[in-house]
């Protein structure tokens, strides 16, 4: 079964590497059917990560979570299945070419990290941890596409002030697009990030962990969270320019980042489990 | 027989000239059926556009043909011919056919990769086609012209990025706003220019156009024309509140936006961006607004150099164009030899004798019983039947070969005994050896106008020629 598992996920990762290369034909000939295409294959592909991801947990007999290859591919399950369902709910095009390059580097650092699938350290065995895990990964996801749409929009807007307007500019999406993406994404992305946040905190104060509310980790994250309730918040009233709230979802994006690669890792004195 | 072109356009004729020449309807029509009745031509299209005008012409002689075209063309627009004579160009043949395919495929037009010609080659031929002015050849010509144009344009992206002024400015729009649906267009100043563009975002699908001009009586014109609103002029800054593309084009001394009203705008609609484009000489809009955060101001240099770079970008596609116009050309020439009368019946005795010799092949075993000499009575027999049956219609066709009707006759035995389809080892050793292009299939469809109807028209006009 741990076989199979690992032949899903491999076979997901042909499969979005296949998307990307079907988006960036679209990219390069401006045909619809290549957009069409790539959605189809990730879909695919999502498909038998999906099946991937529950054998695995099969196998590891729990939610698996746990270590970097697991969460690695959780991330990147959860980004693509984000980005599926807003362009669904969006009709936003031609942005699955960014996605993908973002979900095949989440998947390599996985497949690279591999390790067997591995019994649960007591202190994991909570229902409470699985829904703090589940909710985080979906903030998760809809933060990276936001941080990754936050990223075109300002090279574009550069693209568009410096009157380089040939090339590439025609083929990126609208800036009023990108917005609305970064908007959306947040605005989904932040509830679960607060209730994943609140599950963790019921969790550290129940077991009585200790020093948890100065811990790097927690730190970090709670300085994104106030990052993207600030996006929100301007973006509702109206008080922000288009670029302030692209630097926003870079920033929140960015902390994101140094909090799983460097934070988890390396300084937290806890959430270091698997590796 | 020739095809034979014979016209101006804007590479060798003023305006004036072309405005002269310039063919409505009836006269387009009445031009080719006098060519026609002349005897000058056997088929006729009238080209006329605001940049050319031009006579296709299916004949036998192409000097002839070309004077016949100089003298109606000349007569049309009141000139004596040899006042016209230095602006008419004129080809024939290969040099006929690919100028046709240039034509259509815009690489002949002003302004290169422009969409328009095709509809126009296509009205224009619809035109002579219903005015019985078209059979076989150009019912054939202009519809392989009209899909070389198509080709061109999915093959090539000749005509992708936009090459003027205006559409450079909608693009930009776009690229900012996404669907300009729900949006909001102000036009400060009624030039001819910002006109262009408020009609082409209108066609892109914007909602609202506003109006605002010195005189309101120059806004409510042109509000009436475009479909918009007109506003006062005095309450510019607040309408900039809800405009999201601002068009200015006055011919004002000084700024007629400046930084601060911009500002003040945008702090009341809450930093939706904003498209501003200045086509005014001097300039309308302070530079400093590009400098306001979501505001794009691109003034006339600006879209000047996206025009000039996307008509370079277009030079170089017209040569991927220029290659297909080629390839098609020799796609064409293979049909046009095929109406040859000599070569048609040679494919038509080898297709008549195939079917004796295969049904002999048939029989094969019943005549076996029969002995040497009876089986080449049986030979002979029935090879002389093939030989009658078909000496009328050879007579015919060499008594036809000279005559200008003749790929008439031709087009109609190869219809009938289906002389098109696998006809590679029928034809001349001539022909084989030439570049096998891919031959597009016949159509003899239910299209507005057949080609078989053309046909049939032709031949009982022949027929009463000859009674």
């Amino acid at each position: 079964m741990e076989q199979t598992s690992v032949i899903l996920l491999w076979l997901a990762y042909l499969l979005y590497a296949a998307a990307f290369a079907v988006f960036l034909i679209g990219f390069f000939t401006q045909r619809a059917w290549a957009n069409r295409l790539g959605s189809v294959v990730v879909a695919v592909g999502l498909l038998a990560q999906t099946a991937g991801l529950f054998l695995r947990g099969v196998e590891a007999g729990r939610f698996p979570f746990v270590g970097l290859y697991e969460s690695m591919v959780l991330v990147a399950w959860a980004v693509v299945l984000v980005w599926y369902v807003l362009q669904w709910f969006t009709k936003l095009k031609a942005v699955g070419l960014y996605v993908m390059p973002v979900v095949l580097v989440l998947l390599t650092v996985a497949l690279v990290a591999y390790d067997p699938p591995a019994g649960l350290l007591p202190v994991l065995r909570s229902d409470i941890v699985v829904v703090h895990v589940i909710v985080m990964l979906v903030a998760i996801g809809c933060l990276y596409v936001a941080g990754g749409a936050a990223i075109i929009y300002l090279i574009e807007e550069r693209l568009l002030r410096r009157r380089r307007t040939g090339g590439v500019l025609g083929r990126l999406p609208s800036l009023a697009t990108l917005d609305r993406l970064i908007y959306h994404a947040t605005l989904l992305g932040l509830p679960f990030l607060t209730m994943g946040m609140a599950a963790g905190v019921i969790r550290a104060e129940t077991f009585r962990v200790q020093g948890w509310a100065t811990d790097p980790m927690v730190l970090l994250s709670a300085a994104a969270w106030a990052v993207y309730l600030a996006l929100i918040a301007g973006r509702v009233r109206g008080d922000w320019s288009g670029r302030a709230v692209s630097w926003l979802a870079v920033m929140g994006l960015v902390l994101l980042l140094v909090i799983r690669f460097a934070a988890v890792p390396y300084l937290s004195g806890f959430h270091t489990f698997g590796a | 027989m020739h095809v034979v072109v014979a016209g101006i356009s804007h590479k060798t004729a003023p305006l004036d000239l072309r405005e002269r020449l310039a063919l409505d309807e009836a006269a387009a029509l009445r031009l080719s059926q006098a060519l026609l009745d002349e005897g000058e031509a056997c088929e006729a299209v009238a080209l006329s556009t605001c940049n050319r005008t031009e006579l296709y012409l299916w004949a036998r002689d192409s000097l002839a043909a070309r004077q016949a075209a100089l003298t109606h063309l000349a007569r049309h627009a009141g000139v004596e011919p040899r006042e016209l004579e230095p602006s008419l160009y004129s080809y024939s043949g290969d040099g006929a056919i690919s100028h046709l395919f240039r034509v259509t495929s815009s690489l002949d037009s002003m302004v290169v990769g422009e969409a328009q010609i095709v509809a126009q080659l296509k009205a224009a031929y619809q035109l002579a086609c219903d005015g019985g002015c078209t059979a076989v050849v150009f019912n054939r010509l202009f519809r392989h012209a009209l899909e070389v144009g198509k080709r061109v344009r999915t093959e090539t992206a000749i005509g992708e990025r936009p090459v003027s002024v205006s559409s450079a400015a909608v693009e930009l729009a776009e690229q900012v706003f996404g669907r300009l649906r729900d949006h909001t267009v102000l036009i400060i100043g009624a030039g001819e220019t910002s006109e262009l563009t408020a009609t082409h975002l209108k066609a892109h699908g914007i909602d609202r156009i506003l109006v605002a001009n010195r005189t309101l009586e120059t806004s409510r014109e042109l509000a009436r024309r475009v479909g918009g609103e007109a506003v006062q002029f005095e309450d510019l800054g607040e309408h900039l509140t809800s405009a999201d593309i601002v068009i200015s084009s006055t011919s004002a001394p000084h700024y007629v936006l400046t930084r601060e009203t911009v500002e003040r705008a945008f702090k009341r609609r809450r930093h939706r961006p904003m498209f501003l484009i200045d086509i005014a000489v001097p300039r309308d809009l302070d530079p400093e607004i590009d400098k306001v955060r979501d505001a794009y101001l691109y003034d006339i240099d600006d879209l000047q150099q996206v025009v000039e770079r996307n008509r370079h970008e277009r030079e170089k596609e017209a040569q991927l164009a220029e290659r297909i116009v080629a390839q098609e050309l020799a796609s064409v020439n293979d049909w046009l030899r095929s109406l040859e009368v000599v070569p048609t019946i040679a494919t038509l005795r080898e297709a008549v004798e195939d079917i004796r010799r295969s049904e002999l092949e048939r029989l094969g075993n019943r005549l076996s019983d029969l002995s040497d000499e009876q089986r080449a009575q049986v030979e002979m027999l029935t090879s002389s039947i093939v030989n009658k049956i078909l000496h009328v219609p050879t007579v015919k066709m060499k008594e036809v070969a000279g005559r200008d009707q003749c790929y008439l006759y031709v087009d109609a035995v190869r219809t009938l005994f289906d002389l098109d389809d696998g006809d590679d080892d029928g034809r001349p050793s001539q022909e084989a050896a030439e570049p096998a292009e891919p031959s597009r299939p016949r159509r003899l469809g239910a299209e507005a106008c057949e080609e078989s109807g053309g046909t049939l028209h032709h031949l009982r006009d022949t027929g009463t020629e000859r009674a």
